[in-house]
């Protein structure tokens, strides 16, 4: 398949984008720290329990380089970022690195893991919501959108530990080793997941059945189920890309309630722990994390989409 | 809207509101020896762990819902009709500038933007309606940029600038009144999401929220009695639920998605 030059170049620039957004939230992070109230040397001493002298102070600030000029600082910070320094929790005294090197698997497994099982099954099911629309499947996947989007999260992660801990007592949600407390919150996930991706599934599935080229496959005698396959099915998932990609913002940074009532050490935890103490050097690194991991998934989004749907043109995701 | 939309958002707001007038007991006073009561003639809905009474707090929950849910429609209106319309009027490196920071802002997780807002400036029904104002503007800005931007291309605003009418008056009266309703159903729309949005935040608590009777914050306290009385999370858990599915219901078309595309 040939690939016009034009394309190539809108591609381009919508990675030239990204990577403006990218500068922008370094920008953006670094500001952060210098719009908050008080001083992060005075946190630091405080939260490290040291003594307030002159001297610690001085040289407090001359290590983060907080005695430079704001363009000077700036630099030493991407410096810092790229090889990696990022320096040590104020809360816990540990390196920042290794912090979140522990805590981003911890979210990365439950968001991922519920984001693929949400979208296993949300296939199926939007598929045969299409099929026979107004049926058991299609009534189902639609009260569970609407719960979805009334009901919290951590209420329905209280209700789900109160029912399997309290009531049948087939886990202990606290104690068991690192796998088995993923479960539970990756299943809630992938039940937050599911309806949004069967219900985005199933209306696009809906709308390919109008285009001309579905008519033309069922006028050549096609059963409905496979004209739905064959020819909807492809253009369908294409456009679902946009759902999933919306959603990876979520499943990891959105998941922190979750994480509190499971107390699971994952990375919303340690930013929501971390600004309750003030630590803002945690949030200048985790707003770039983000706006990284967001921008690679529009990115490999958009490959995905020119590879299941030669149609559209690249570069309309984040 | 249909009547009976109208009627839905009506009556949960007058159920929310009353808390604002009237409370059986007052919600922050510690009975201890009428702990854990269970409902009753005196107090319906029975007592916490702290023998306060559920029910005032669920109304006072209620009415600090409202306030967010006011604060946040006003906000994120006021902020989206801003942005939109000033980068759509000025255009070039200005607006490409604002529409990258939405974009941004539209990558971050809400929640967390909020949290850390709220972490600054405090934690009350006003403040946490800014957070989460702030937190939704990303998406916000770029539809109202769209928006607006397709109404300054009008034939009629066109006119307007030529007979040179002023850059406020032009906004005002030619360019939002095109745009508003559209804004507005938006605004509405996230309403539900709000509901729940505030919940988050006061369960997270940061900014001294623990203590006040929030539904976010009531399951965060009485979550600890999970295993010996979980009845006490039914009434929060369950006020958050329905006042954000009869919202959603009622304002956002989307969430139940009942107009097929065929």
């Amino acid at each position: 398949m040939a690939i016009g030059s034009s394309r190539l170049i809108a591609a381009a620039a919508t990675m030239g984008r990204r990577l403006v957004i990218l500068a922008a939230a370094s920008l953006v992070a670094f500001a952060v720290l210098h719009a908050m109230p008080g001083d992060p040397v005075e946190t630091a001493l405080l939260g490290w329990g040291l003594p307030r002298t002159e001297e610690a102070i001085a040289f407090l600030r001359r290590e983060w380089g907080l005695d430079r000029s704001w363009v000077a600082q700036y630099g030493l910070w991407l410096e810092r970022l790229v090889s990696g320094d990022w320096g040590r929790s104020i809360r816990t005294g540990r390196p920042l690195l290794d912090e979140f090197g522990d805590a981003l698997p911890i979210s990365l497994v439950m968001g991922c893991g519920g984001l693929v099982i949400g979208l296993v099954m949300a296939l199926p099911l939007g598929f045969f919501a299409a099929r026979h629309p107004g049926g058991v499947i299609d009534q189902v996947t639609r009260s569970l959108s609407v719960i979805s989007q009334s009901v919290p999260l951590f209420c329905m992660a209280l209700g789900a530990i109160w029912l399997f801990a309290a009531e049948l007592r087939l886990i202990r949600p606290f104690t068991e080793p690192p796998f088995e407390r993923l479960l539970l919150p990756t299943l809630l996930i992938a039940l937050y997941t599911v309806p949004r991706f069967s219900r985005v599934y199933r209306r696009e599935l809906l709308l390919a059945t109008t285009s001309l080229y579905c008519k033309f496959a069922l006028a050549k005698g096609l059963s409905p189920r496979a004209m739905l396959w064959r020819h909807a099915h492809p253009v369908a998932s294409a456009a679902m890309l946009a759902a999933v990609v919306s959603e990876c913002g979520w499943v990891i940074g959105g998941t922190a309630t979750a994480e509190v009532v499971f107390s699971l050490p994952g990375i919303s935890l340690f930013v929501v722990q971390s600004v309750g103490v003030r630590d803002y050097f945690v949030l200048q690194f985790y707003v770039v994390i983000m706006a990284a991991w967001m921008l690679a998934i529009g990115q490999a989004a958009d490959a995905a989409r020119a590879w299941l749907d030669p149609r559209t043109d690249s570069g309309t995701g984040p | 809207m249909t009547a009976a939309r109208i009627v839905m958002v009506a009556t949960i707001a007058a159920v929310l509101a009353l808390g604002s007038v009237w409370q059986p007991f007052d919600p922050e006073a510690i009975d201890i020896a009428a702990a854990l009561a269970p409902p009753g003639a005196e107090h319906w809905l029975g007592t916490d762990h702290l023998g306060r009474d559920i029910l005032s707090r669920i109304l006072v929950g209620g009415w600090r819902t409202l306030t967010v849910l006011a604060a946040v429609a006003a906000i994120s209106f006021a902020l989206g009709a801003m942005i939109g319309t000033s980068a759509a009027l000025v255009g070039g490196g200005v607006a490409e500038l604002l529409m990258r920071l939405a974009e941004f802002l539209a990558i971050m997780p809400s929640l967390v933007v909020a949290l850390v807002i709220t972490a600054i400036i405090g934690f009350t029904p006003a403040t946490a309606g800014l957070a989460l104002a702030i937190g939704h503007a990303g998406p916000f800005a770029l539809m109202a940029y769209g928006l607006a931007r397709r109404t300054v291309t009008e034939p009629y605003v066109e006119a307007a600038r030529r007979l040179h009418i002023g850059r406020p008056r032009l906004v005002l009266r030619h360019i939002l009144p095109n745009c508003w309703p559209t804004l507005a159903a938006y605004v509405a729309a996230d309403l539900g999401r709000n509901v729940v949005g505030y919940a988050a935040l006061a369960f997270l608590g940061l900014g001294g929220a623990i203590s006040a009777p929030d539904w976010g914050s009531m399951l965060y306290e009485y979550r600890s009695h999970l295993f010996d009385s979980p009845g006490l999370m039914f009434w929060p858990g369950a006020a958050i639920a329905v006042t954000a599915t009869v919202l959603n219901l009622a304002l956002d078309p989307t969430v139940a998605d009942t107009d097929d595309p065929v």
